[in-house]
């Protein structure tokens, strides 16, 4: 099993990645580029995983070298799980890019992080519906403080692919979250 | 809408799907950051969880040493036994001065200037039935009290993950986790079930790395209470000499071992109030099971160093074993004694180090030396069986192997910094 | 918490931040020159060497949490601070009344301490942290005041 962490740039990626992974990390160059990126490895259930940190993107329509590595990364690791690190204070822009993700037909865990932040900024999310309307695991991580990641790491077995059809399906009419409750 | 949905979308259809998915589950100005919220901030960002750390660690061990030292051991326990406990014994007890019976369970004695004098102590006695008991129930017992009580408490408040975050990126340097400080905070208290505590460490490696550093450079609380009753002085250094030796060590095992060192995800509950009720059954059963560990093992202690004493093992064995503690170590040959006392019980065995201290036998440094000695040279007995059942063969040769290393490396080191600063 | 508690709160604890600071200094110089005792203020380590400096430095802390949470203090990030450096005296301060409760109640020669002798065992000089301790108390009506704001 091989777990690609993906998500913008700045969304505290690099720390989610720290807490992820053990001492063991290796910085390696990805061939025939400059760009460098994390890989370290992670146990669940007895079973070792490899842990990629991919360059921040922020879609997979690669506007420099970096997201065009990073697209590259996807597409080399078709059977891998894809964990999506969204900024929860800004989930618009990341939804965009674990929609495209889904879209692809990967597993994918959707990790709301910097959690805190969006609570200072009081902003809730109602994690229980995002997880019922995009059909994949939804957690809230600090990644600071440790916060949500035993979570996190006992849903990457459960992630599957879901269509993009189901969310759409889902998403309905888009009443809003006053109505609904 | 209810045609063909087009896959992959368009860019506006995604941000169209977007807008319906964050207007159903994104509320604005519904939450409010809470005090327990910027608290729980405050104690996991290194610059001010630092300081925090430092006064909770601070609590512990003021608490510590004066429920177990002030109140319980000095107070009423050392009154006991050696005011009651000990001359009652000694007026009663078929035999006398001298007897084989009475000094393996009593008294054995010492010379001064060539004549057999009784013990006024039981740290000195060293009887089954005064040192035997002294030992677990007068203060090893207490000192395990408070240590696991604060233990509890600090667990149920929810500070333990957060300090184990807190430390997670010092501790990856020498190849070990935030994880790491709860077996080792259990270790504290008492080594057994600390070596227990490794068992969620995800790899042979990082399991076999802890087991060893656990087994050598973390004092057990019955060897932290006796000290600190014995050499409260001494203290700070000791443990600065073994945290030094645990940080050292770790990081060359960690180069040395192979194998992989996965993060262990620990879970960050919210801070809470602790309960009464779970406290206390965690306090009892820690404690009790270390009772049910410690006390067998004393006694069995007190009788062999007895019936090796009185059969002139232990003079042959410091015969053979002094010139080599004297001359690597800097320590006087009588050590062997204690050293041997504490493949048993490492706070019987700090005791008797106390008793030769008393005798006017060892320079400060020298108890120094042979305490920290004591601490690293072999896991007590429980702990080394236990490892026995944790380790394969291979692996239990290596913690052997590092141990002897270790100790050595670690004993002779100090011995030189002693000549250096003139001390030794 | 109104503008007039903020005012007031800014003032106290940015005061109190300060003599915790100079505490902090005092303890260090203390711990560096074998400890003193001035008056009622006890600084000498006489029970525990190794606690003096330990003591310093989270004496020291818990100045600058208070002087830092000073500016924009009824932010509840900032009066986290504040709190924290509150919680830091209370531990400091228990632990030193657990003391005088732990070597009050045995006896030098008897079991138990005579009425005077458990009596003297309260009595000054305090070690600083003790002097910090009712001061700090008045963060218990701001952590009252945020609790009544949050839950508006």
């Amino acid at each position: 099993m091989k777990i690609l962490l993906m998500g913008h740039p700045n969304v505290g990626k690099s720390v989610f990645f720290n807490r992820l992974t053990g001492a063991k990390v290796f910085e390696s160059n990805y061939p025939g580029t400059t760009v460098d990126f994390m890989k370290g490895w992670m146990c669940i259930e007895g079973e070792d995983v490899e842990l990629i940190d991919v360059p921040g993107t922020f879609s997979l329509e690669p506007k420099d070298k970096a997201e065009e590595v990073s697209v590259e990364m996807l597409e080399e690791n078709r059977d891998c799980v894809v964990v999506c690190v969204l900024d929860a204070s800004k989930i618009e822009r990341g939804l965009y890019l674990a929609l495209e993700i889904i879209e692809r037909g990967y597993p994918v865990v959707v990790a709301l992080n910097m959690w805190d932040v969006a609570e200072d900024k009081n902003i809730r999310i109602d994690v229980a519906k995002l997880e019922r309307i995009l059909g994949v695991p939804v957690v809230p991580t600090t990644a600071v403080s440790g916060e949500g990641f035993k979570e996190l790491v006992s849903k990457l077995k459960a992630s599957a692919p879901v269509k993009i059809e189901e969310v759409i399906k889902n998403a309905g009419g888009g009443e809003s979250a006053a109505v609904s409750g | 809408m209810q045609e063909v949905v087009k896959v992959p979308q368009s860019v506006d259809e995604r941000w169209d799907l977007i807008d319906k998915i964050s207007r159903q589950t994104v509320e604005f100005g519904a939450y409010k950051h809470t005090l327990k919220d910027a608290i729980a901030e405050l104690t996991v960002k290194p610059l001010t969880g630092i300081p925090v750390a430092i006064a909770v660690i601070y609590g512990f061990w003021s608490f510590f040493c004066d429920f177990a030292g002030t109140l319980f051991t000095d107070g009423f326990m050392v009154r006991l036994f050696d005011e009651h406990w000990l001359p009652w014994l000694q007026s009663v007890f078929p035999g006398g001065l001298g007897n084989p019976l009475y000094a393996l369970m009593i008294d054995a004695g010492h010379m001064e200037d060539g004549v057999l004098v009784a013990s006024d102590n039981c740290f000195e006695a060293f009887g089954v039935l005064t040192s035997g008991l002294f030992v677990p129930f007068g203060v090893v017992l207490w000192a395990v009290l408070a240590f696991y009580l604060i233990f509890a408490i600090l667990e149920d408040i929810g500070y333990l993950p957060r300090l184990a975050v807190l430390v997670d990126t010092v501790l990856h340097k020498i190849g070990l986790h935030g994880y790491a400080i709860v077996p080792t905070f259990i270790s504290l208290g008492c080594n057994v079930p600390g070596v227990t505590a490794v068992r969620p460490l995800e790899t042979r490696k990082q399991r076999f790395m802890m087991i060893t550093l656990l087994s050598v450079f973390v004092p057990c609380g019955a060897q932290i209470g006796i000290m600190q009753d014995l050499i409260p002085e001494l203290m700070g250094w000791i443990f600065l000499t073994l945290v030094i030796g645990y940080l050292g060590f770790g990081f060359i095992l960690n180069k040395i071992v192979p194998g992989k060192s996965p993060e262990i995800i620990m879970d960050v509950p919210p801070y809470q109030m602790p309960t009464f009720k779970n406290v206390m059954s965690k306090l009892w059963i820690r404690t009790s099971k270390f009772l049910l560990v410690a006390v067998p093992f004393v006694l069995l202690g007190c009788l062999i160093v007895g019936l090796m004493y009185l059969t002139g093992a232990m003079d042959w064995l410091v015969a053979v074993f002094g010139p080599l503690l004297m001359g690597w170590f800097g320590v006087p040959s009588e050590t062997v004694a204690p050293l041997i006392a504490g493949f048993l019980r490492k706070d019987l065995a700090v005791g008797m180090i106390g008793g030769l201290m008393e005798q006017g036998i060892m320079t400060t440094f020298q108890v120094f030396t042979s305490v920290v000695l004591l601490c690293i040279y072999f896991p007590c007995l429980a702990t080394f069986a236990l490892m026995i059942k944790e380790e394969n063969w291979k692996e239990l040769l290596g913690s052997l192997a590092s141990l002897v290393a270790m100790v050595f490396i670690y004993g002779g080191l100090i011995h030189l910094v002693g000549i250096m600063l003139g001390v030794a | 918490m109104n503008e007039m508690e903020e005012k007031f709160g800014q003032i106290y604890f940015a005061v109190l931040g300060a003599v915790a600071l100079a505490f902090g200094i005092a303890e260090l110089i203390a711990s560096a020159g074998g400890g003193f005792t001035w008056g009622i203020l006890d600084s000498s380590g006489a029970a525990n060497p190794m606690f003096l400096s330990w003591r310093a430095i989270i004496l020291l802390s818990v100045g600058f949490f208070y002087l830092s949470s000073v500016k924009d203090f009824a932010e509840v990030h900032q009066l986290a601070k504040a709190v924290m450096a509150s919680i830091m005296i209370w531990i400091v301060a228990g632990m030193a009344i657990w003391s005088m409760i732990a070597g009050s109640i045995p006896g030098e020669e008897t079991w138990f301490n005579s009425l005077e002798g458990f009596l003297a065992s309260y009595a000054p000089p305090y070690s600083p942290e003790m002097f910090l301790l009712p001061f700090s108390l008045v963060i218990l009506y701001y952590i009252k005041k945020e609790g009544e704001t949050a839950t508006e």
